[in-house]
């Protein structure tokens, strides 16, 4: 059991004016769940990363556990009294299989080696996964990696225990019952859970008091203001009104008993798949379905089973170079798309390739401006917001307009305002040049002029959706 | 054998070999150290890589030296089964050896500060994804018309700058598992340091000093 307290805390980033949290002060209380909400970049992982003591605090004892500074507390201790689950599933862990890492963890601790297996089989029961001891950590699965991370939390048997978006990649039955593993952390053991989601849905039977942070302030609200934002949450609907069922369509891309899996683990069963040229088609399906793997298989850099094609020839037959020029991805990750240093090479490096004729220095201008990134070109790329990244990542590769541009993403972590700009840029340039776009997204709304074919992946299959054409 | 003695050993070996020219002491390490990679069931591939490879730069050094003209056939059969001891000795030591066992070894056996000891475990997990992430690179930049190779700036500018971020990750993933620099821990699995490791690797040097001996001129 602890309280944690946070007694005016300011924190500014290096190099930053603006201070990312603003003299805030909050209690959370012993043995509850807190829910952490706010806009992206508003400052919950800055929070979350100063109380679970990974960054170093501007002045020691302004984040307080029952009284005691964090710094205070012996090192060997510190992981009983504050774990954390990252948003990234993948990067928290040191070891191979998920045994080995629940050891490395108790083995920090100074657990007896006598009590190591004992305390390894109770926390993978707790969470439900003694089936998984022996896997490799880097071949599970998004939602699987999360459970075990909270495995080796309820191993180490922290008191607080912190999250930050950890359902950002998962679907919901796994998110479902990891919140309620949570609920019974909390219920049953006394412990203090502290979450960071923008995703409110499922929390009202569970959560009191609601914390909204933001431009580095704190408010907490009160138990009817928390039902009352609980209600009027609705997650994103998807409202596509243009999207028929394909056709008599030109195919670009044509897979052949097509089997997309990572080892054992099948993402897509063996079908197959035809993928359509001129259109912009839009793939929906859980998080951790395959979608992605589907794109890096599209472009050669995944493996698949079965064959693929591209204009009636098999994808591995055609050149590296010509194949790359034809068939572009748009990476989810933006850093993975630069090879430049700043704005005006990367874009100077898009247009000496690219669409020349098309992507007129006025145009490339007047785009830079819709979306407000014209003053920024002589700045370092990654000193540039996420969201910037990815409106310049998303200009690079619409100026080398390849036949083909696959967009995992691409609307990630922007704003509403910029959301719009982005879609009406890609729905003229789409006409325009008659792109074949496809494009996997989470956020929905905004999509409607744009996309007129819809795939769609469940349980392992991708099938077209919409009113016969 | 117990790992942290078989690095010894091996590096022991090694060194021994670099400063003396006995090609009948090479010859034999050679030949055990193969039969001690069929009996680890060393892959034929990974046998084929690691005789195919050192084949093609000892037979150019020996070429090269020959056409020098001012070395003596002794020492170009020493020279050529050194590069082979070399190879096969690394081979055997990275074939036969669990690096989490290694790892383990080195920081109960040999004392060797646990910051050190994961942090080569870490880049060794991390290999397979440097792989990926240069493949992801390259694709990125062919698909942006350019290009790069394994000697462009531009690939390693990038593969560093993934590293850095990388590195960062595995430190926050380490301390939020409870891992505290210099801090004590400890084993859940103890690797043991028996009596006949000792034996083996006395028994072993001496051997390669009874060989090396006799074989001086």
């Amino acid at each position: 059991m602890a309280t944690v307290a946070v007694h005016s805390l300011t924190f500014t980033y290096p190099k930053r004016s603006r201070p990312v949290l603003d003299d805030l002060n909050v209690t959370f209380p012993s043995g509850k769940f807190s829910l952490l909400t706010g806009v992206s970049g508003g400052g919950k992982s800055t929070l979350l990363k100063l109380i679970a003591g990974l960054t170093p605090l501007p002045t020691a004892g302004s984040i307080t556990f029952d009284d005691q500074p964090l710094a205070e507390i012996v090192p060997t201790k510190r992981a009983a009294t504050v774990a954390m689950l990252f948003q990234e599933p993948s990067t928290q862990f040191t070891m191979d299989t998920v045994k080995n890492e629940l050891r490395f963890a108790l083995e920090n601790q100074c657990v007896d080696p006598a009590d190591i297996p004992a305390k390894i089989t109770a926390a993978l029961d707790f969470i439900g996964i003694t089936d998984l001891q022996d896997r490799l950590l880097m071949q599970l699965s998004g939602g699987e990696q999360q459970k075990v991370a909270l495995a080796i939390i309820v191993a180490m048997d922290s008191d607080v225990i912190l999250l930050d978006e950890p359902f950002a990649s998962i679907d919901p039955p796994t998110r479902l019952a990891l919140l309620e593993k949570l609920v019974a952390l909390c219920t049953k053991r006394g412990k203090t859970i502290i979450l960071a989601d923008h995703d409110l849905s499922n929390y009202d039977r569970w959560v009191d008091h609601l914390a909204v942070l933001d431009m580095g302030k704190l408010t907490l609200l009160s138990p009817a203001d928390t039902q009352a934002r609980f209600a009027a949450f609705t997650p994103d609907k998807l409202q596509l009104t243009h999207v028929t069922l394909p056709g008599e369509l030109p195919v670009s891309l044509q897979g052949t008993q097509l089997r997309l899996g990572h080892g054992e683990r099948e993402l897509l069963a063996p079908q197959d798949l035809a993928l359509f040229a001129h259109q912009a088609t839009l793939i929906t399906g859980p998080n951790g379905s395959g979608k992605s793997t589907l794109f890096r298989a599209l472009v050669r850099l995944g493996k698949y089973q079965g064959r693929l094609t591209y204009d009636g020839t098999d994808i591995q037959k055609l050149p590296r170079k010509q194949y790359a020029r034809s068939v572009g991805l748009m990476f989810q990750a933006a850093s993975s798309q630069f090879l430049n240093v700043t704005v005006a090479e990367e874009l100077a490096l898009s247009r000496k390739f690219g669409n020349r004729d098309y992507f007129t220095a006025e145009r490339v201008q007047d785009l830079l401006t819709q979306l407000n990134l014209a003053e920024h070109t002589e700045q370092i790329i990654y000193s540039l917001s996420s969201g910037q990244q990815k409106k310049l990542q998303l200009l690079c590769m619409l100026i080398m307009a390849p036949a083909v541009l696959l967009l995992d993403e691409p609307l990630k972590g922007l704003d509403f305002a910029s959301i719009q700009v982005v879609m009406r840029i890609l729905t003229t340039v789409q006409r325009d040049l008659h792109l074949t776009l496809i494009m996997i997204s989470h956020q929905l709304s905004g999509l409607d002029d744009l996309i007129t074919l819809h795939l769609a992946l469940a349980d392992h299959h991708l099938t077209y959706k919409g009113a016969p054409a | 054998m117990n790992p942290s003695l078989k690095l010894a050993l091996v590096i022991l070996i090694a060194l021994e070999v670099s400063f003396t020219q006995v090609w009948t002491v090479n010859v034999a390490l050679i030949i055990i150290s193969l039969i001690l990679m069929f009996v680890g069931h060393v892959k034929w591939k990974r046998l084929l890589w690691l005789t195919v490879v050192p084949l093609f730069f000892a037979s150019a050094l020996v070429w090269s030296l020959a056409l020098q003209g001012t070395t003596t056939h002794h020492f170009l059969i020493v020279i050529f089964t050194r590069m082979f001891v070399y190879v096969y000795m690394g081979g055997l030591f990275t074939q036969t050896t669990n690096p989490l066992t290694l790892t383990r070894s080195l920081e109960q056996n040999a004392k060797l500060p646990s910051k050190f000891a994961y942090g080569f475990l870490a880049a060794f997990n991390l290999m397979p994804k440097i792989q990926a992430e240069v493949a992801t690179i390259k694709a990125a930049a062919l698909m942006r018309g350019q290009v790069l190779h394994v000697w462009s700036p531009q690939l390693y500018f990038k593969v560093i700058l993934a590293a850095m971020n990388w590195s960062d990750q595995l430190a926050a993933a380490m301390t939020s598992h409870g891992f505290v620099e210099g801090a004590p821990r400890t084993h859940a699995v103890t690797v043991a340091l028996r009596a006949r490791d000792w034996w083996l690797c006395g028994i072993s040097l001496i051997l390669v000093q009874v060989g090396l001996f006799i074989g001086l001129p």
